[in-house]
Formats: C-alpha cells, sequence, structure tokens
C-alpha cells in the first residue's frame, strides 16, 4: 500500500510530458510484447505438434524399412538349405580323417564365398557355421576374437529377435574386424527340417550401414539423437555409438510408446517421438532438442525483437515529439499568461493550430483582446464623463454665459426689480452648485430636470417673452435616476439655433415612461419650435453621434449632443442613445432614451458600466 | 521510473513466455497407441485355449509315428494342445469314429489325412457344424468339407519325378506295376495319374501292367510283391506307393533273389529302408520328412485360429518356406534318399 502510494504520488507529480512518455511507450511496447510472446509460443508450439504428428509417422516408415531389413537379413541363413552338400556336411557330425575335414571346410568357404560374400551382399562382414564343435568361416575383412557363443549367451538381454533369428547390437561381441566398422552380428539355428534337429548356428556379421542410411534419411543435419531400443530399454543401436548396449531407463516412465511427446528431462526441452514396431520387439525413438525445431522461428523471433527495439525507439522519439507539441504550447501558454499577469496585453500569441491548445490560446487571445477592449471603454467613458462635466463646468462659468446673465441681473437691479435679482442669484448659485459639489455619475431625474429648469430660467430673465418653456414629469422623477448633463447640452443648443431666424423660441421638455420588450425606459423629449436643421446638417449630426466623443475642448455645438449620445449609450446599449428629428421651419426633436433607473439599481450602472455591455463600438 | 518500466516488461515477458507457468515432465503431443495392445492381450487369451486335433490314416506305422512326432514338437514350440489319433485300420469307417472322438474333446481345429475324399462328408461336415475348423493333410477329402489341404509335395513333381527315376534306371525299356496304398486315397491315386501322364509324355517303351492296391497291410503288400514277382517273370520294374509298400516289395525282392533284377523305386521313411537302400534292393526312394508335415500342420492349423490363412512362400519358422496353390498349401520338394546320402536321415 505504502509502497503504491510512493509510486502513485511520484507518477502524479511527474511533468505532464514525461506522463504522456510514459503512457505512450507503455501503451506501444507493453502490447508489442505481449503480442510478439504470444504468437512466438504460439508459433513454437505449432511446429512442434506438427513435427510430433509428421515425425512418428516418418518413423513408423523408417521402422518398417528398418523391420524389412531385419526381414530380409533373415531370410539369409537359409540359403545355406541351397546347398545340399553343405546341409549333408552338417548332418554328418565328425569327420573321419583330415582330409575329408579340410574338404568340407574348402566346400563350406567357397559355398559362403559364392552365397554371401559376392557382390550383392555387401554389407555381409563375414559368415561364421558352428557345428560339432566345428567353426566354419569366411570373411571380406581381417578379424580378430569370435568368442561367438559367449557373446550370445552373456548378453541375452541385448539380443534382439527377429523371427527365429537373433541379432547382437554393434560392438557387444569380441569379434572385430579390420578398421573397426560396426555390425549387426545375426544368429540362426540351423535346423534340419527333415531330421527335425538344429545341425549348426550360422552367425553373420552385417555392417550397420543399413540402418545408417535410415537415421540419416530421417535426420541429416545431425541435431537429433535416434536409437532402437527394446521395450527394456536396453539400447540396441544408437547414433551415439558408445551408448549401444546400455539401458535406457527412462522408457519406464514414457507415457506412450507411440507418437509423441514433450520432455522437459534434465532441464533441456525435448521433443521426443516413437514407434513401436508392429511385428517385431524393438522401439524406434527420435530424440530432438526443440531448439532445433524452432530454430527458423527463432531468427524470426530475433528480427521481431530487433524491430520491436526500433520500433520503441521510433515510438519513444514520436512520444517524446507528440508530448512536447502538447506540452510546449502549454508552456508558451503560461509564460503568456504570466506576462499578461504583469500587465503588457500586447502579448502575440503564436499559437494557430485547430486543436484544444489551439483552441485554449483562442480563447486566450479573444480574453487578452477583450480585456484590453474593455480598459479602452472604461478608460473613454470615464474621459466622456470628464468631458461632460468638464462641458457643464465650462458652460456655466462660461465668460459668455457668465456676462450674459451678470448683464441681466445688472439690468434687473437698475430696474430694481429685487425679486428677480434674487430669484436669478439662486438659481445661479444652485446652477454652480449642482456643477460642482455633485461628483456623481447618476443623478436624480429631478435634479436634472432642476438644473435644466435653472437653466432655462435664467435664459428666460434674459431673453424674457421671446423664450417659453414647459417641462412635464409624467413620471416621479424622485425615484429614477438618469445620466448627468444630459438635459442642458441639448437645451442650449436649442437656445443657440432656435433664435437665429425667429424672434419666439419655445421648448417643450417631456420625461415621460415607455414600456418596450426589454423593461421600461426613460424619454427625455427635448422639442423646440425653432427654425428647424436642414437635411445635410442632420445627416452631418447623426455621422457626429455615430462616431466617437470630437475633440476634448472644442465647443463645437454638435460637442454637447455627441458627448451625450456616447455616454447614453455606453451605459445602456446600442439602442440607447440620442434621436433628432428635425422639419426645416417646424423644429427640432431631440429624444433622449435612457433606461429606467430606480434609486437601487444605481450602485449597478456605476460599478459595471461597460462591462455588462457586449461589443460596445 | 526506468527501472519501474523495465521491471514490469520483465514480469509480463515472464509470465507470457512460461505460459501456464509450470509443467509437466512428459506432455503428450500425438499419440500413436494403437489397439494393438488390446489384440495382443486377446491372442494370447486364446491361445491358452487352443485344442489342435490330428487324425492320421491308421495307427502303428512308423511314418506316422514320426508325424506324430513332429505334431508334439510343434505343439510344445507353439504353445498349444495337440491330440495325434488314428484309426486301427486305413478305412474310412473306422476314421469317422476317431472325428467323432475329436468332435467330443471339442477340438478347435480338427486336421485330418483323410481316408476317403467323399465318404467322411458327413462326419467332418458335423465337425465344421459344431464351430470346428476343418483342414486336411498328407490325403485331401473334397474341397467343400475343409478350409485348405496341406500337400507334402507337389503331385505333378512327384510322380513326374518317381517315372523319371524309374525310366533312369530301366533305361526307358519293359514293364513295371504299381503298388498303392489305398485304392480310394487321393493323394496317392493323384501321384499315379502323374506318374502315367509322364510315362505317357516321355517313355513309350516303358508299359504300365498293373496297380495294386495293399491297404497299407505289410503283410497283404509282402504277399502281393510275391505274387507280382511269380505273375510278370519280364518285370522290370516296380513302383512301391504308400510307406508300407517298399520295404514289404523290397524283402519279397530279396526273398526271390531278384534284387538289382527289378528295379524298385518306392516312396517311405528312410529307416524302414535305409538296409534295402544300401545294398541296391530299393534305388530311389523319395519321399518327405513327415515330422516335418506334423509341424507344418500344427503350425498352419494355430495360424488359422490367430486368423491367418497360408499364403505363398510364407515362412514357417523351423520349417522353411512354403508354397500355395489355390487351397493347397505344398510343404516342399520331394527327396530322394539314395545309397549316398540316406544315412543322413534319420525318420
Amino acid at each position: 500500500m505504502i509502497f503504491k502510494r510512493i509510486k502513485k504520488l511520484k507518477f502524479v507529480n511527474f511533468r505532464l510530458s514525461t506522463k504522456l512518455i510514459i503512457t505512450y511507450i507503455l501503451l506501444t511496447v507493453i502490447p508489442m510484447a505481449i503480442l510478439g510472446s504470444i504468437a512466438y509460443s504460439q508459433y513454437t508450439k505449432s511446429i512442434e505438434e506438427q513435427l510430433g504428428e509428421y515425425i512418428p509417422k516418418l518413423l513408423k516408415q523408417s521402422n518398417e524399412n528398418i523391420e524389412n531389413k531385419f526381414k530380409e537379413l533373415a531370410t539369409l541363413p537359409d540359403l545355406i538349405y541351397n546347398s545340399e552338400s553343405v546341409v549333408a556336411i552338417l548332418r554328418k557330425g565328425e569327420t573321419t580323417s583330415l582330409s575329408e575335414g579340410n574338404r568340407d571346410h574348402y566346400i563350406v568357404r567357397n559355398f559362403f564365398l559364392s552365397t554371401f560374400l559376392s557382390s550383392n551382399n555387401s554389407e555381409i562382414l563375414g559368415v561364421f557355421l558352428t557345428s560339432n564343435n566345428q567353426v566354419f568361416e569366411n570373411s571380406r575383412l581381417r578379424y580378430e576374437g569370435h568368442y561367438l557363443e559367449n557373446s550370445f549367451t552373456d548378453n541375452e538381454e541385448v539380443v534382439l529377435f527377429v523371427g527365429d533369428m537373433q541379432v547382437l547390437p554393434p560392438y557387444q561381441s569380441d569379434l572385430v574386424f579390420e578398421g573397426k566398422p560396426p555390425f549387426f552380428l545375426l544368429k540362426k539355428n540351423i535346423i534340419d527340417f527333415d531330421n527335425r534337429r538344429t545341425i549348426g548356428t550360422l552367425y553373420i556379421a552385417v555392417e550397420t550401414a543399413f540402418i545408417e542410411r535410415v537415421f540419416y534419411n530421417l535426420d541429416n543435419e545431425d541435431k537429433a539423437d535416434m536409437w532402437l531400443m527394446n521395450r527394456n530399454g536396453r539400447i540396441l543401436y544408437h547414433t551415439d555409438s558408445s551408448k549401444i548396449g546400455t539401458t535406457y531407463h527412462e522408457i519406464n516412465d514414457y507415457p506412450i510408446l507411440n507418437g509423441s511427446f514433450h520432455s522437459n528431462e534434465s532441464g533441456v526441452s525435448t521433443l521426443i517421438s516413437l514407434d513401436e514396431t508392429t511385428n517385431m520387439d524393438w522401439i524406434l525413438v527420435h530424440s530432438i532438442p526443440t531448439k532445433f525445431l524452432t530454430e527458423r522461428a527463432d531468427v524470426v523471433t530475433n528480427i521481431i525483437i530487433i524491430l520491436l527495439i526500433l520500433l520503441v525507439l521510433v515510438t519513444t522519439l514520436i512520444s517524446i515529439y507528440l508530448a512536447l507539441t502538447v506540452t510546449r504550447p502549454i508552456s508558451t501558454l503560461g509564460r503568456l499568461m504570466k506576462d499578461v499577469e504583469q500587465g503588457d496585453f500586447q502579448v502575440e500569441i503564436p499559437i494557430h493550430s485547430k486543436d484544444e491548445v489551439g483552441l485554449l490560446a483562442r480563447s486566450f487571445r479573444s480574453m487578452v483582446t477583450k480585456i484590453r477592449e474593455l480598459i479602452r471603454i472604461n478608460y473613454q467613458n470615464e474621459l466622456r464623463q470628464k468631458n461632460a462635466e468638464f462641458y457643464a463646468l465650462q458652460s456655466q462659468i462660461n465668460p459668455h454665459f457668465m456676462y450674459n446673465t451678470l448683464e441681466t441681473i445688472g439690468m434687473a437691479v437698475e430696474e430694481g426689480d429685487s425679486d428677480i435679482v434674487v430669484d436669478m442669484v439662486t438659481v445661479l448659485g444652485r446652477m454652480l452648485r449642482f456643477s460642482l459639489s455633485n461628483k456623481d455619475q447618476l443623478v436624480q431625474i429631478s435634479k436634472e430636470v432642476l438644473h435644466v429648469r435653472d437653466y432655462l430660467s435664467i435664459q428666460k430673465f434674459r431673453f424674457e417673452d421671446q423664450l417659453d418653456f414647459h417641462i412635464d414629469e409624467t413620471i416621479n422623477c424622485d425615484d429614477y435616476y438618469t445620466p448627468k448633463f444630459i438635459l442642458q447640452p441639448i437645451v442650449e443648443n436649442s437656445i443657440k439655433y432656435g433664435f437665429t431666424k425667429r424672434g419666439k423660441l419655445t421648448i417643450h421638455i417631456d420625461v415621460i415612461k415607455e414600456v418596450t420588450g426589454n423593461g421600461e425606459d426613460v424619454l427625455f423629449i427635448i422639442r423646440d419650435d425653432g427654425p428647424g436643421i436642414d437635411r445635410n446638417k442632420l445627416t452631418e449630426i447623426y455621422e457626429l453621434l455615430e462616431l466617437e466623443s470630437g475633440p476634448i475642448g472644442e465647443r463645437d455645438s454638435g460637442f454637447g449632443i455627441s458627448n451625450v449620445h456616447a455616454r447614453v449609450e455606453t451605459m445602456f446599449g446600442k439602442e440607447y442613445g440620442v434621436q433628432i428629428n428635425s422639419e426645416e421651419g417646424k423644429g427640432t426633436e431631440v429624444v433622449i432614451r435612457t433606461s429606467l433607473i430606480p434609486g437601487t439599481e444605481v450602485s449597478k450602472y456605476i460599478n459595471s458600466r461597460g462591462f455588462s455591455e457586449n461589443g460596445s463600438n | 521510473m526506468f527501472r519501474g518500466i523495465a521491471v514490469t516488461l520483465f514480469f509480463t515477458f515472464a509470465i507470457v513466455v512460461s505460459g501456464c507457468g509450470t509443467k509437466a515432465q512428459y506432455e503428450v503431443i500425438f499419440n500413436g497407441e494403437t489397439l494393438k495392445q488390446a489384440e495382443e492381450q486377446e491372442n494370447i487369451e486364446n491361445l491358452d485355449k487352443y485344442k489342435i486335433g490330428i487324425v492320421s490314416k491308421i495307427r502303428g506305422i512308423s511314418y506316422f509315428y514320426a508325424v506324430e512326432e513332429g505334431v508334439i514338437e510343434a505343439g510344445e514350440d507353439l504353445g498349444v494342445e495337440v491330440i495325434f489319433r488314428g484309426p486301427s485300420d486305413a478305412t474310412w469307417e473306422s476314421q469317422k469314429d476317431v472325428i467323432e472322438e475329436m468332435i467330443a474333446k471339442d477340438v478347435d481345429v480338427l486336421a485330418i489325412a483323410a481316408n476317403d475324399p467323399s465318404k467322411l462328408g458327413s462326419a467332418l461336415q458335423k465337425a465344421r457344424d459344431q464351430g470346428i475348423k476343418v483342414i486336411t493333410w498328407d490325403s485331401d477329402t473334397d474341397p467343400e468339407f475343409r478350409e485348405f489341404y496341406i500337400n507334402m509335395l507337389d503331385p505333378e513333381i512327384l510322380g513326374r519325378h518317381l517315372m523319371d527315376s524309374l525310366a533312369l534306371r530301366t533305361e526307358e525299356i519293359g514293364n513295371y506295376i504299381i503298388l498303392t496304398g489305398s485304392a480310394s486315397s487321393a493323394n496317392l491315386n493323384d501321384w499315379i495319374e502323374w506318374i502315367r501322364v509322364q510315362n505317357e509324355e516321355y517313355y513309350p517303351n516303358l508299359k504300365l501292367l498293373d496297380i495294386i492296391p495293399t491297404d497299407e497291410d505289410h503283410h497283404k503288400a509282402y504277399t502281393t510283391a510275391l505274387q507280382v514277382i511269380e505273375e510278370y517273370p519280364n518285370l522290370t520294374g516296380i513302383i512301391a506307393i504308400s510307406t508300407i509298400n517298399p520295404p514289404a516289395v523290397a524283402e519279397a525282392l530279396k526273398f526271390r533273389n531278384k534284387e538289382g533284377d527289378i528295379v524298385l523305386i518306392g516312396t517311405t521313411t528312410p529307416n524302414l529302408i535305409r538296409e534295402y537302400v544300401k545294398d541296391d534292393t530299393v534305388h530311389v526312394n523319395t519321399l518327405w520328412s513327415p515330422q516335418k508335415l506334423g509341424y507344418l500342420t500344427v503350425s498352419l492349423a494355430k495360424d488359422l485360429l490367430d486368423g491367418t490363412l497360408p499364403y505363398d512362400g510364407q515362412n514357417i519358422p523351423k520349417n522353411g518356406n512354403i508354397r500355395v496353390i489355390g487351397d493347397t498349401v505344398i510343404m516342399g520338394l520331394p527327396l530322394d534318399f539314395t545309397k549316398e546320402n540316406v544315412d543322413q536321415y534319420d525318420f
């Protein structure tokens, strides 16, 4: 558990690139290793199965060949019966004279030479015939020692029976031919069928070449061990000649004597195939280490392992590359985020891919852009507000306005109309206080209306009957708020242009509430019966409204309207702002549309001003 | 980190390569064992029960004693029970009683040297109805009564050879008679037939005067021989077939001091005729080894019970190769016992 947790923690703590590399490698290497191993084991198994079925068939055939050869050999002694003279010598028993004995030997030797040692039977090394304590012999090669009877009686167990012929395996007798060729010694009693008695024993030494040929045909690469043994495990012939005559004890453990099985005996994986003769009493065994069987598979395996290693290297490189392609943009992004955090909003994000990292980069890019934009909007709003305040202040402490006002007051004083003077001074003071004291951007509608009323009252004192104005409020102006200084610039404009061609000007200001699909709006409608604005001028003004605020300080007529429009639009949205309807000769109507702002929502507009909007400008 | 990966990989490899982990020392891949062993078992069981009955033509003559020796030898060698019986005279009636006896003993195979080819039919059929396999040896019955017939030799070869032997020693001129064992013995009649064929084909100056059966009886053979010598003063040769006849004829010739004047060709065992061959009373005596015949009969009877029928060229242990023509087994070639080689044979 602890180990696991440590390991887990460790893995969790790896860098992402390391994790990715490890994951990629594991995902490729492990399946490949498993697949390779399974394929190899299945392949070797199927080879073993195929050969396990095939070899016994070969063995059966070989066994039959050997069997037939032995059967053929078993007929050799019968050739004796073809020679009546030889049979007569054997039947006779003791010889009466030396010369007769020598003549018998001569006859038998010649018979052996012509019958057994002719070129047809080149495998026969020598023939020995014992009868009545005599030994008749003839051989192809010189030889030493021939205690034939002893060899057979002492090694009864080693002896192989082919019918009634006994076969002594190589190296089991004292008989040694020149050049020490291995040979089977066949022993067969010569029976006088007619007299029903044994008249001699024939020994024929036959070279083992025929069995070697069979073995060679089975395995010409000298990889397998092959041997013949009887059911007791006595080895009658073996590819390793030193094992001939020994006992193979493992045979007792063998599960079958026909077929194939896999053995792990003495640690060596071996495929052992056996075939038992059908008619005789021996077992042919073929034993081959499986490594020889799978040699070709092993070459393939080695190639596969090399390929696997190469593949692992390649996948490692690829995984490193992939990991880096994933992690490098991420770290780049991280670095850029740090830069942004430091205040650099002008960063260049060099990631343009379409994947998730690209998306992330794009989002980040748009976020930075947005932040930059918001910062700019905020900055502008602030600037506009300041402009408006400055403008309002300017218009109130405008020397021209002050001069006109003071002149009007002066005239009133001259006329001794002290009530008017008091009123005017009071109004002027209230106006100045409204402009200077109030830092808020939003004010109660009533205060804004009061301010414009004050402004108009002062103008009324000045223009007297020439100017008339009516202010209608259909909503409770104390409960709702409006941006500051939105009415005065419009009214100022009306007075400025309204008097130009006619002597009298009436200004109506209506504050009304309008219910729209989005909620409730407040409309400030300033109507005058001035000369109106011609079409070109109106278009100009509209263009001005579309633009951002004009140059600061320019005391242009259009400036006031556009400043109001920009501030209202920025604060409430596109659908809000200033609208001008004018007809030449009939008058002008300016509508300022703002949102209905109850007192409870003032803070929302002040704090979130600009942030609640999307894509202004 | 890399050690962790290496360990993981190693374990993966180890598990996959080792397969199921532990393996038995011997894992059989292909089993080629057949039902051979079971069959062998069955054969061994059957072997204990094998009982083979051999019926000879007649009891008490040396030829069939010799056959019996071979039969007993084979019984010991092959591990089967053998019963050898012969009737007191060479008639089919008494042989029928022996067959009944054999049926009563419940033998597996009945091998008979038939005294009559057809009259024993009903008795043999009775044996076959009881599940006893019937074969014939020495002298055949009609083919429908037996599985196969073991003939000592090819009757054609023997018949022609006997004729040749006679012709060689009579210089192909003269009169001769044939003494046979019984008029109804199938094999003897075959031989006689071939003797006549050879005579007609090659030896126009040799004349067969008579064929006389002696009923396998020594005394009758002797008296018949004496009669013949009386009757035909110009007689140049006698062919005496059946084993009883040659010694009886030789005895008669010696009695009449005719040895050497009348050429005697016979078929009998060497022991019965040895002295006569040596003193030239009998010129050529042709036969086979009766022991070998007995041995062969038991061997083939056992093979029959094992389900193997004899085939041409088959090598019978301790017996040599046989020939098979149709349903007749031929044991071998005839042996000529002459003055020079008769001592080689002892039966």
